[in-house]
């Protein structure tokens, strides 16, 4: 069932693509013989037989997945996209001290210790980075001034 | 020959500089780490480590020295958390748990280690020592492949992908083939007409490799790690006394020289890498010893034949990146982009044209793996006590180190959600049975193979039996009729063989 639903999902996104590449990619003109349809063309017409046979023959029935699992699974996402959201708005320091708080504090740390691991991994890793390796970090909105 | 030590002798000039030299021993310490911890293998420790090493700003050749580096220590480490904790880090240290775990539950645990660091050592000096010998020899011949011998090439690297990686040939084909569409994204170079962009500017250049890589390799992982995360904590084997002893290496020494030649060459097959190279040298070390029954519970010979032969598949995977520019497993595919990334183009010319990256590489990986014996067998306590650290710290970890290094290279934070959903496609992917490897490699050949085929076609005025006009171009073909129906047809047979009674005389082989 999982590898169906996979499966037709990924027809919908193939057809499209093969609709894509006959119908509407031209290019206004070109001398040769392949254009930018081309490619897609082809790369369509391997894809969607290949995702047939997987309809047609499944092997992986489900996720097997309980259900804390999957909310574990769901609360990482959650997490992950709002760190993306507030990375730079925050800035690195203040995002990734919350952001390994709370993970570490799902995966079972005690509130003490996820508290001064996000500190630590926060603030120190902010000046490895910045000033001994000299990457780009956001400071953040807040800290502009103080870094 | 006299080509070849020359180059080396200009590429030991390059690693020998004191930083490649530093970058060389950082690699294979950060390697082995990263190899030693439960879960995490070379690919993935390449995938997260690369936008950093991108971000420093080093000389391509440093960079590459660097993560060949972290790649091939990665491949000794996982050796480590296989045998201590019965955890392969990756699906090539898979086999190592199968006689590696046994031993070190016998009480051989010290034994255990320091053989298969030295059968990792012969395993990845052999490759090296080969790929000095071969690769130019096969780059000078490849600087005479057309371009229809090129999509030839293409055709055989996917093909010999789909046939001998993953259980499932059909699932493996379709991850390539999603990995080649996802590089048609993005302004085609030869007409400017933008494909699949639909408007959105961010992706009007293509999808970012390193977003990719990052995506499918790192969160990915991360989100598996998670969701391992409740079954059960992780106990570690006490390292012992016992030592590896000339006996054992006597014993080995055959088991280790036949797994190295395995694994070399099936590293030089495009596609796959350190997994099937182990379970080949595996299954064929079982076979020649005749004496299965000890295999499986703690037999030294079939713990030093996967060691030897991942280690030697690593290297020998690096033979066709270097030398044609196609990949020969999904690490290298990584360590390609990492060179496009520099503005080198693998291939044919680079022991021409850039001596200093071809040379200094391999240059590099004989003082690697040298430096790698040496950490390995005094130190084998330290990266053991690694393996303790709590899961809770670590994958937030991963995670940031992911997110620094995606962020530091563009600045751009739409790339963090990007890295975050193809995380989860690639993870849904996983648990769907699909492997990644062969997704990494369509992203990485995708606009190659699509402009040999082009470029063919110009050629030919858009005569597609230009394809088979050349000697070259026809033997691949030939080759990848071979690679697909071997396997069908040995998969046939054995399964015939298990139908059949025991007693009945085998037939021969139709």
């Amino acid at each position: 069932m999982a590898d169906r639903l996979f499966a037709g999902a990924l027809l919908i996104v193939a057809i499209a693509y093969t609709y894509i590449a006959f119908a509407i990619l031209k290019a206004p003109f070109q001398y040769d013989p392949l254009g930018p349809e081309s490619w897609p063309q082809i790369l369509g017409c391997v894809a969607i037989p290949c995702i047939l046979y997987v309809l047609w023959r499944p092997d992986v029935a489900s996720f097997d997945l309980e259900m804390p699992t999957w909310a574990r699974v769901g609360a990482l996402f959650v997490l992950l996209m709002a760190y993306a959201w507030v990375f730079q708005p925050l800035g690195f320091i203040l995002s990734t001290l919350i952001f390994c708080f709370l993970l570490s504090l799902m995966l079972g740390a005690k509130p003490l210790k996820a508290g001064l691991f996000g500190i630590v991994t926060g603030v120190a890793g902010y000046f490895v980075c910045t000033r001994l390796l000299e990457l780009n970090l956001p400071a953040g909105k807040l800290f502009v001034g103080l870094l | 020959m006299d080509a070849v030590f020359s180059g080396l002798a200009s590429g030991f000039a390059t690693a020998l500089d004191p930083f490649n030299l530093m970058l060389v021993l950082v690699g294979c310490f950060a390697g082995t780490l990263i190899g030693a911890l439960p879960g995490i293998g070379p690919i993935n420790g390449v995938a997260i480590l690369l936008p950093i090493a991108y971000g420093l700003g080093f000389k391509p050749e440093s960079a590459i020295i660097l993560l060949a580096g972290i790649y091939y220590g990665a491949e000794y480490g996982g050796r480590i958390s296989s045998i201590l904790l019965n955890v392969p880090g990756d699906a090539g240290a898979v086999m190592t748990t199968l006689d590696g775990n046994p031993m070190a539950r016998k009480g051989e645990a010290g034994k255990a280690l320091s053989l298969s660091a030295v059968a990792s050592f012969v395993g990845g000096t052999f490759a090296v020592i080969l790929m000095t010998l071969f690769g130019p020899l096969l780059a000078a011949y490849a600087v005479t492949f057309s371009p229809s011998d090129y999509v030839a090439l293409m055709v055989f690297a996917f093909a010999s992908l789909a046939s001998l990686v993953g259980s499932n040939p059909v699932k493996t084909l379709l991850g390539a083939v999603i990995g080649l569409m996802l590089a048609s994204i993005g302004i085609d170079a030869n007409t400017g007409v933008a494909r699949y962009t639909f408007g959105i500017p961010d992706i009007l250049a293509g999808i970012d490799f390193l977003v990719v890589v990052i995506g499918l390799f790192g969160m990915a992982e991360l989100i598996h790690l998670v969701e391992q995360q409740a079954r059960g904590t992780l106990k570690t084997l006490e390292i012992d006394k016992s030592f590896v002893t000339m006996a054992d290496l006597a014993r080995t020494k055959w088991t280790i020289l036949r797994s190295s030649c395995i694994g070399f060459f099936i590293g030089i097959l495009p596609g796959t890498g350190a997994s099937v190279a182990s379970a080949v040298a595996y299954g064929t070390e079982k076979r020649v010893q005749n004496n299965p029954k000890s295999f499986g519970e703690g037999d030294i010979r079939g713990l030093a034949a996967p060691e030897a032969a991942n280690n030697a598949a690593a290297g020998g995977a690096m033979v066709p990146m270097l030398t044609l520019g196609i990949p020969g497993s999904g690490t290298t595919a990584i360590l390609l982009g990492a060179l496009l990334l520099f503005n080198v183009t693998p291939g044919p010319l680079m022991f021409q044209q850039r001596p200093e990256i071809a040379w200094g590489l391999i240059a590099s990986m004989y003082i690697g793996n040298i430096a790698l014996l040496v950490i390995n067998l005094p130190l084998v306590g330290l990266f053991a006590r690694l393996l303790t650290i709590p899961q809770q710290y670590l994958t937030p970890l991963i995670a940031v180190l992911a997110f620094i290094g995606v962020y530091s290279i563009v600045s751009n934070p739409h790339d963090l959600y990007m890295i975050t959903l193809l995380g989860l496609f690639g993870w849904i992917m996983r648990k769907l049975g699909f492997s990644l490897a062969p997704v990494i490699l369509g992203f990485v050949l995708g606009s190659l193979f699509e402009n040999n085929l082009r470029r063919a076609l110009s050629i030919s005025a858009g005569d597609w039996t230009i394809l088979l006009q050349s000697w070259n171009s026809i033997v691949l073909y030939v080759l990848t009729a071979i690679v697909v129906i071997v396997p069908i047809w040995y998969g046939r047979r054995v399964a015939a063989r298990n139908a059949r009674s025991e007693d009945e005389s085998p037939k021969a082989p139709a």
